[in-house]
């Protein structure tokens, strides 16, 4: 099942970097024009559960990279597949940390719109088409997005909590 | 008729927990709902990014406050996906029986809130104290009655104490000899039936388009659970049934949340007896130098309300470089919730969420 689905993930898209790990993790790195359609063909491929958007900062490389965790649901009325189940396909795709942007998922999978919203209040990846990437956990905004690997939580509370007026009092006693 | 904005939450007697909703009704009927977390949003996944490998145990089981076992489970799992290591074959079983465990209290905690919105306070105080007695047993076997961190990468911390397998077994039998008291009060009593039957239907489609897991999905007939599709720990050692329900709605879920209380018990009996002797740790590197080299993992495990993941990353340091938790609550809050709500009564707002599971911690973290 993973080397027919490795092959033929390798014959669609050329520019795909597939990796094998532990026979049931597919690592697959594609270009950030490539990975809405990857996304869609994997779909079609019956892995149709979104499980996790995740967002990291490569602040070194000056890139975030988007991290896609995708497996597969139960057929109709079927028995446990162990070649499929336990597959899970992580598919990264890396984009600018200047103008971070890229295409809403969202057509293709419902569930993606909260970790959108996630993202883009987080790390401020815009993402295109989303019907509403209004703030979803945090009460303000900040200058730069709080998981940002450049925004510094010990110096935030320093300069935050400190300036409080009850605080600044009592340091003084 | 007029159009009016309601906001359901935080501080509601409906509310389980910090979460709101703002719903959008015409007379009785919503329209339109929009959940609102944040409330408990205390930054965990940032945080763990400052703190070295072992020191990030205390947060991780403060993400789920009602089940922070698995939450354990799921970290150790990364850890040791991370760093390769193994576990002692008895370690595995005592994983199994203290996830199940905590599983069975976390339902009873879960009973306590469904029953408690609805008004059958006799119901919700027999789960509270059956779930008690559940805590008892944790505070003999780690020391702490709700955050334990008993897990650890390489197996758990200590091993059963002397005669602990007994006290087990007695405190099951306890609660399980009063199921059929739940049953004529609780989930076959008319006025529990007749307003959950019907109400906040999910249909097989909807559940898979919205990535639902856990008791949200086998509500609609899909024996899906990570324990089978994925095994780990013990759970491929011993023999047990997926409970399923094919309606989709409040009522089969609260009903496959009792199957699978019932279902985790007699799992605990069969791992009790086949439970092997051994070592349960294996010893880790000094947690205070423990690097971990260049590598990334997402591990995935059941927790008591559905697929838990994690996706890990390190990047050679002593610190993970990023974590991030794929909790159950996450799309059943905010995704399904809003289109559960569509079409139902104010009346029912509450029973709906709670009947989802949703606990609003899991979803802010």
């Amino acid at each position: 099942m993973n080397h027919s689905l490795i092959e033929k993930i390798k014959s669609f898209f050329t520019e795909i970097q597939v990796d094998l790990r532990e026979e049931d993790r597919i690592v697959l790195t594609a270009k950030q024009e490539s990975a809405m359609a990857v996304l869609s063909f994997l779909k079609d491929m019956g892995f149709n559960h979104l499980a996790l958007i995740s967002c990291v900062d490569w602040i070194n490389e000056n890139k975030f990279e988007l991290v896609y965790i995708l497996s597969a649901y139960m057929q109709e009325d079927e028995q446990y597949n162990p070649d499929r189940d336990k597959i899970n396909i992580i598919l990264k795709t890396k984009i600018s940390r200047e103008k971070p942007q890229f295409l809403s998922v969202i057509p293709i999978f419902k569930n993606a719109e909260p970790y959108e919203r996630e993202i883009h209040e987080l790390f401020g990846v815009h993402f295109v088409g989303h019907p509403r990437l209004t703030p979803l956990l945090l009460c303000k905004e900040y200058k730069i997005p709080p998981f940002r690997k450049d925004f510094d939580t010990r110096d935030y509370v320093k300069n935050f909590f400190e300036k409080i007026p009850f605080v600044q009092e009592k340091a003084k006693k | 008729m007029r159009e009016l904005e309601l906001y359901f939450g935080p501080q509601h007697l409906g509310m389980v927990g910090n979460f709101s909703i703002t719903l959008k009704v015409e007379g009785d009927r919503i329209l339109k709902a929009y959940a609102n977390p944040g409330y408990l949003h205390r930054g965990f996944e940032k945080l763990m990014e400052l703190r070295s490998w072992i020191q990030n145990f205390t947060l991780v089981c403060r993400i789920n406050v009602v089940e922070p076992d698995s939450m354990e489970m799921i970290y150790a799992m990364g850890v040791e996906k991370l760093a390769n290591i193994e576990v002692p074959e008895r370690a595995h079983y005592i994983r199994s029986i203290y996830l199940e465990l905590a599983r069975v209290g976390s339902h009873l905690f879960g009973l306590w809130a469904y029953a408690n919105m609805l008004g059958f306070d006799t119901v919700a105080q027999w789960a509270m104290y059956h779930r008690d007695l559940i805590l008892d047993l944790f505070e003999e076997l780690t020391g702490g009655r709700t955050y334990h961190i008993y897990i650890w990468p390489g197996g758990v911390r200590r091993d059963f104490p002397n005669g602990f397998k007994e006290k087990i077994v007695k405190t099951l039998h306890s609660i399980g000899s009063c199921v059929p008291d739940y049953n004529s009060t609780f989930f076959n009593n008319r006025l529990f039936v007749n307003r959950a039957k019907g109400i906040g239907t999910v249909t097989r489609k909807e559940a898979i388009d919205m990535g639902a897991t856990g008791q949200v999905l086998r509500a609609t007939g899909m024996k899906y659970d990570i324990r089978k599709v994925e095994s780990y720990a013990a759970y491929d050692k011993v023999d047990w049934e997926v409970p399923i329900r094919e309606d989709g709605d409040a009522y089969s879920r609260i009903l496959v949340i009792r199957d699978e209380m019932i279902e985790s018990v007699h799992m605990i009996f069969k791992l009790l007896e086949a439970m092997p002797e051994g070592e349960v740790y294996n010893r880790i590197p000094n947690p205070f130098k423990w690097t971990i080299s260049n590598n990334d993992a997402y591990v995935r495990c059941e927790s008591s309300r559905g697929e838990l993941g994690l996706y890990i990353v390190s990047n050679g340091d002593n610190k993970p470089y990023r974590v991030h938790f794929r909790t159950p609550s996450y799309p059943h809050g905010l995704t399904i919730l809003e289109k559960a709500l569509e079409n139902a009564s104010i009346a029912d707002v509450g029973n709906i969420m709670i009947s989802l599971y949703v606990v609003a911690p899991e979803i802010d973290r």
